[in-house]
């Protein structure tokens, strides 16, 4: 959905950020920049739960009176409902802090425009897979402390299954409850399979630990910012053909989604205001 | 006031450093060319002195994210900016968006401290709202979060910010070298450059006080 420019308002995207990972925080400035290209604020910019500037710095980076707040997360959970609100003083959609107005906006992952990245992301990694042969398999973190966790994921699986893509079977899997990842290769029905992470970054877990379950590597690589070459595709393993494309948060159009975000927003609160 | 509007007025009434930022203003007409304080020197020299020319501040993230050997600098206030670069800035909202990138929030929390309305935050309210492993960190003792300080921040320690917290609202760090820097790196004058503040104890300093408990709590079992 095309979003009316807001040369009066200030957008804010949170991030998780990393002390031990630039690639963490990456995706997120990346993003920014393409919308600050875009000229579509008056202003951009990114805060962090581990990084600089903190969510309750970044208050004092703004001029704008009127704030959209992004989360770049990947589903809702304790971060997207407890931290960010409890960091930014945030008591609704909409809060009113010393003088400015913040509109807190739902995170990027639980965007339906987030399919439509997954099937990008799926047909970039593996151009030649024929979908009629080919399993897609979403893989996220999962947790038993957090059924959202896996939710976000589920509900990207029922929607590609839905939306004619024509994958011969779209699976979730995850690393820390079941379906595991590590499994990858019994639960596929073909032979060749992609592997999509749904993280919002190439941090720990879709380029360091991901990769050992799947067998592509036998111990922990370093960060992928370190390393000169990603990881070549097709990986022949456990008699099958794996495609493993880098974390969907990384991919350029979540800018797009970020502004989706925005824009219901604004249809969801503010069209009720007027 | 625009933040930009205020940091355009900050270099004309003669601020010209930042943590480790150089700024230089009127050269070849260019609105502003930062370097680290170190290479300042070398922009006036034929071919900037060997220096690499950035345009724009698109390249702060990127230069402000590693040091020269490689390591990542998550906390921007530390005094180990990589050297041999120069950028070329053409307005005040350029060299704004390359500050942020530099030392993010540093111009606004500065602006908001002149005018008295920034919010500090205590160690002991910013321990409070660690989350997952991060929780130990608020069992730290008072004498170990000032023996903190005392090890790990200040110039002596490779941080460029002055403190503001307290350890709560009634106990006050004490003193030190860490305690007393002022944020301005010697031997300049206050109207000389935009000090660094800490408004807030930053993730090292947390993952620190997580240890340091860690440790506290070791020592009363054994």
């Amino acid at each position: 959905m095309p979003i009316a420019p807001k040369p009066h308002s200030a957008l804010l995207i949170v991030g998780h950020g990393s002390t031990g990972n630039p690639d963490s925080s990456a995706p997120c400035f990346e993003h920014a920049d393409a919308i600050r290209r875009r000229g579509l604020f008056a202003e951009v910019h990114c805060c962090f739960w581990k990084e600089e500037p903190s969510m309750r710095e970044a208050f004092y980076m703004i001029d704008s009176a009127e704030v959209y707040v992004v989360p770049d997360f990947i589903s809702e959970g304790y971060f997207t409902q407890d931290v960010i609100p409890r960091e930014l003083q945030l008591t609704g959609p909409t809060t009113i802090i010393r003088g400015k107005t913040f509109h807190y906006c739902l995170p990027v992952g639980s965007h339906p425009s987030m399919t439509r990245l997954i099937l990008r992301r799926a047909r970039e990694v593996a151009p030649d897979a024929d979908p009629a042969q080919t399993t897609l398999i979403i893989t996220g973190h999962g947790t038993n402390l957090n059924p959202n966790s896996a939710q976000a994921i589920r509900d990207q699986v029922s929607r590609i299954a839905a939306s004619g893509a024509g994958y011969a079977a779209v699976l979730d899997a995850y690393m820390e409850e079941p379906p595991f990842i590590a499994g990858w290769d019994l639960m596929a029905p073909t032979t060749q399979v992609i592997v999509v992470p749904f993280f919002i970054a190439d941090g720990l877990h879709s380029y360091q630990d991901i990769p050992v379950l799947l067998g592509i590597e036998k111990e922990t690589g370093a960060a992928a910012s370190q390393r000169d070459i990603f990881r070549h595709n097709p990986h022949h393993l456990r008699d099958k053909l794996l495609y493993y494309s880098s974390a969907i948060g990384t991919e350029r159009l979540l800018a797009d989604v970020i502004l989706d975000q925005v824009a219901d927003f604004d249809r969801m609160h503010k069209s009720a205001l007027t | 006031m625009p933040i930009a509007s205020e940091l355009r007025n900050l270099l004309r009434s003669g601020v010209h450093r930042m943590g480790e930022l150089e700024f230089q203003t009127n050269v070849s007409n260019h609105f502003c060319i930062v370097t680290h304080w170190q290479d300042a020197g070398r922009v006036n020299v034929p071919g900037f002195g060997g220096l690499a020319r950035h345009d724009g501040p698109s390249a702060a993230r990127d230069l402000a994210c590693r040091t020269e050997d490689g390591q990542y600098r998550f906390n921007k206030g530390q005094t180990n900016l990589q050297r041999g670069w120069m950028m070329v800035l053409e307005n005040e909202e350029d060299l704004r968006q390359a500050l942020d990138l530099f030392y993010p929030a540093g111009v606004g929390v500065f602006l908001a401290h002149r005018n008295d309305t920034l919010e500090v935050e205590n160690l002991r309210d910013k321990l409070q709202r660690q989350s997952g492993m991060y929780r130990l960190a608020g069992k730290i003792s008072d004498a170990g979060a000032q023996q903190l300080v005392r090890k790990i921040c200040g110039p002596d320690h490779a941080c460029a910010r002055r403190i503001l917290w307290q350890i709560d609202a009634h106990t006050p760090l004490d003193d030190s070298a860490a305690s007393r820097f002022s944020g301005i790196p010697a031997p300049l004058a206050e109207n000389e450059a935009i000090p660094l503040l800490c408004r807030e104890a930053c993730n090292f300093f947390v993952e620190e006080c997580r240890k340091a408990a860690q440790e506290e709590m070791q020592d009363q079992t054994s």
